[in-house]
């Protein structure tokens, strides 16, 4: 069993994701076991303040524990690259928290895309639309942005190159250009509390991937029942949890000492949501100068 | 009361949907058929009854009972004939887009004006089912002041071989004046938005030796920030399944229609298609909309509106072009 301390109860706004999510993932995964005692850990699951956030983790990788670390994994950039850096050079594995990409039907998307059943993906359309819970203060671009955004990479296994953004903080349009011509847009943001949508739960959230020899439409809502009384009218989810499953992603990666999601995935999602902020503020297309 | 005689321009297929409202509403009725082809006119008069024909314009605006015009032809002729209509002192429903540059779309407007004449451009979808319930949905409050429109009409290679007059960009002025304005004109009258920019990303999937993108994303942002995505594709593979999505988000809620919000999915030994519902007949309430204005009733498509979609058509064809976003006034 590795061993597993909390580090804050706090995030962007109200959120409280250690209390709500990462906590109980952790309490009830066979391979950790959480402890009180920091020095006792092996794995720190960071949920500060984001201003707070990218020195708790860059700290905590010196002091050799690995990291479980709520997103974005930074508020900056240049924090992102820095924890990178020092990830690899201490040889801990860091883990932020895109769990989105683990949903059952975007992994069996990947799968295909990857494999060529669409033949040449050339475009991507999401939308991530969430309804009602508290709107972040910093706006939704930087709050769940790079969610879209690491599912897109992940899709396509192509960086982006260029971002113009459309919109604004809190409902805003994502245009990415990759290599090969291939494009996609994202569009991202809160709207009011809707019934039958749980407060800050996902009202849409899909993806159409167009390709050379195909289309592969998908509801990431889905593995799901449709659940219909005579007050209610809802989804009930029947797939294994993100969370469950992003915890599996670490407790592999402390095992091979790499994980299959790490700070390079969070570089890449926040070169792409500074990129978009720029864009927002000029009006023009930025260049992510990866 | 008289029939409103109606002289339709150009034999080539869309022609039968509009002869086809025409056939549908007993206020109107087809006089005779123009088609620079002989033989093609010919065939058509056959077709509806033995009604009249002609090569050209002249001859058929001379005849006994006409009334107004549906043009029909390229759309780099729309200009030329459409004036050509309006100095004859005819009413005109033209097809989509009504002009390939912004200052011929005035010109078209400006004269229409001094005639006194009705002029309408067929923004068909304007006119379907979905198109009018979601205008409805907006309109009745039910979703606050929308924000954002997410709009795709995504299907297969529908144009015969490389002949096509709507593969040439000097005759169609480009996809997006040729079918492109439909979203944009439906986007805009669905957020009863002030267009400030356009930008745009095209690709011509079928084959890269195509003069017009198969493929376009057309992004408008308004002044009041809401935001249109607009996707309009001849390039999804495979062409059996003909995808239209739609998603409108307000201040209040969301309305939304996805691929088989209105289609059937056949599972066949043939391969998978969509089966589009049977409904209303879009042509006929767009024909039946334009009578009503030639009556005096306001005009459901007015001329502004089809003016302002071919400048954000325009705009799209620049942005693609040079990358940039371009602002718009329309």
């Amino acid at each position: 069993m590795t061993r597993v301390a909390l580090v804050g109860n706090a995030g962007i706004g109200t959120q409280d994701h250690q209390s709500s999510m990462y906590g109980p993932a952790f309490e009830r995964h066979p391979g950790f076991q959480v402890v009180d005692n920091v020095d006792e850990a092996e794995v720190l699951s960071i949920a500060l303040p984001l201003a707070e956030r990218g020195k708790a983790v860059a700290d905590a990788v010196r002091a050799g524990k690995h990291v479980l670390a709520d997103k974005p994994l930074a508020a900056t950039l240049a924090e992102a690259e820095e924890i990178e850096r020092l990830a690899a050079e201490h040889g801990v594995v860091v883990v932020p928290a895109h769990h989105q990409r683990l949903a059952p039907a975007l992994r069996s998307a990947i799968g295909a895309v990857r494999a060529g059943r669409v033949g040449l993906p050339w475009n991507v359309q999401c939308d991530f639309i969430v309804a009602g819970g508290d709107p972040a203060p910093t706006g939704e671009l930087v709050n769940f942005g790079l969610y879209p955004v690491d599912v897109v990479r992940a899709l396509l296994g192509l960086e982006v190159r260029r971002v113009h953004a459309t919109g604004s903080p809190d409902l805003v349009t994502l245009l990415l250009d990759h290599d090969h011509g291939v494009t996609s847009t994202i569009v991202c943001g809160r709207v009011p509390e809707l019934r039958d949508v749980p407060p800050g739960g996902l009202a849409v959230h899909r993806y159409r991937i167009s390709g050379s020899h195909g289309v592969l439409a998908v509801d990431a809502r889905k593995p799901a029942l449709q659940v219909r009384t005579t007050g209610t009218n809802g989804p009930v989810w029947t797939g294994p949890g993100t969370v469950d499953a992003l915890l599996d992603v670490l407790a592999a990666g402390i095992a091979a000492g790499r994980a299959a999601i790490g700070p390079h995935d969070a570089v890449q999602a926040q070169r792409v949501i500074e990129a978009a902020q720029r864009s927002m503020a000029t009006g023009h297309p930025v260049e992510t100068k990866e | 009361m008289d029939r409103i005689g109606i002289v339709l321009v150009g034999a080539g297929f869309i022609a039968d949907a509009h002869s086809g409202a025409i056939d549908a509403d007993p206020r109107a009725e087809l006089i005779g058929i123009v088609d620079a082809a002989p033989g093609r006119a010919a065939a058509f008069a056959r077709k509806q009854g033995g009604i009249r024909h002609a090569p050209d314009l002249d001859t058929a605006l001379a005849w006994p009972g006409v009334d107004a015009v549906i043009l029909c032809t390229p759309n780099d002729t729309h200009a030329p004939i459409g004036l050509a209509v309006a100095a004859a002192g005819k009413h005109l429903l033209v097809e989509k887009p009504l002009a390939t540059t912004v200052a011929d779309a005035q010109r078209l407007a400006s004269a229409f004006q001094a005639a006194g004449k009705v002029l309408v451009a067929a923004h068909t979808h304007r006119f379907y089912d979905y198109g009018r319930a979601v205008k409805q949905t907006i309109d009745a409050g039910l979703i606050g002041r929308p924000r954002l429109v997410r709009l795709a009409i995504l299907g297969g290679w529908i144009w015969p071989d490389w002949s096509a007059w709507v593969g040439d960009p000097q005759r169609s002025g480009g996809h997006a004046l040729h079918n492109g304005v439909h979203l944009l004109d439906l986007a805009t009258w669905w957020l009863d938005g002030q267009p400030a920019s356009v930008f745009a990303r095209g690709r011509k999937q079928t084959a890269a030796e195509l003069r017009i993108y198969d493929y376009l994303e057309m992004v408008v942002t308004y002044a009041d920030g809401a935001t249109a995505v607009c996707e309009m594709s001849r390039a999804h593979r495979p062409g059996s399944i003909a995808q239209r999505e739609l998603l409108v988000t307000g201040t209040e809620g969301i309305v939304e229609q996805g691929w088989d919000g209105e289609s059937s999915l056949v599972f066949g030994e043939s391969g998978t298609s969509t089966l589009p519902a049977a409904g209303g007949n879009g042509f006929a309430a767009q024909l039946g909309a334009w009578l009503d204005t030639i009556g005096g009733a306001p005009s459901l498509m007015p001329v502004g509106d089809a003016v302002r979609a071919v400048t954000l058509g325009v705009a799209v064809e620049e942005s693609i072009a040079t990358g940039r976003p371009v602002a718009v006034m329309a």
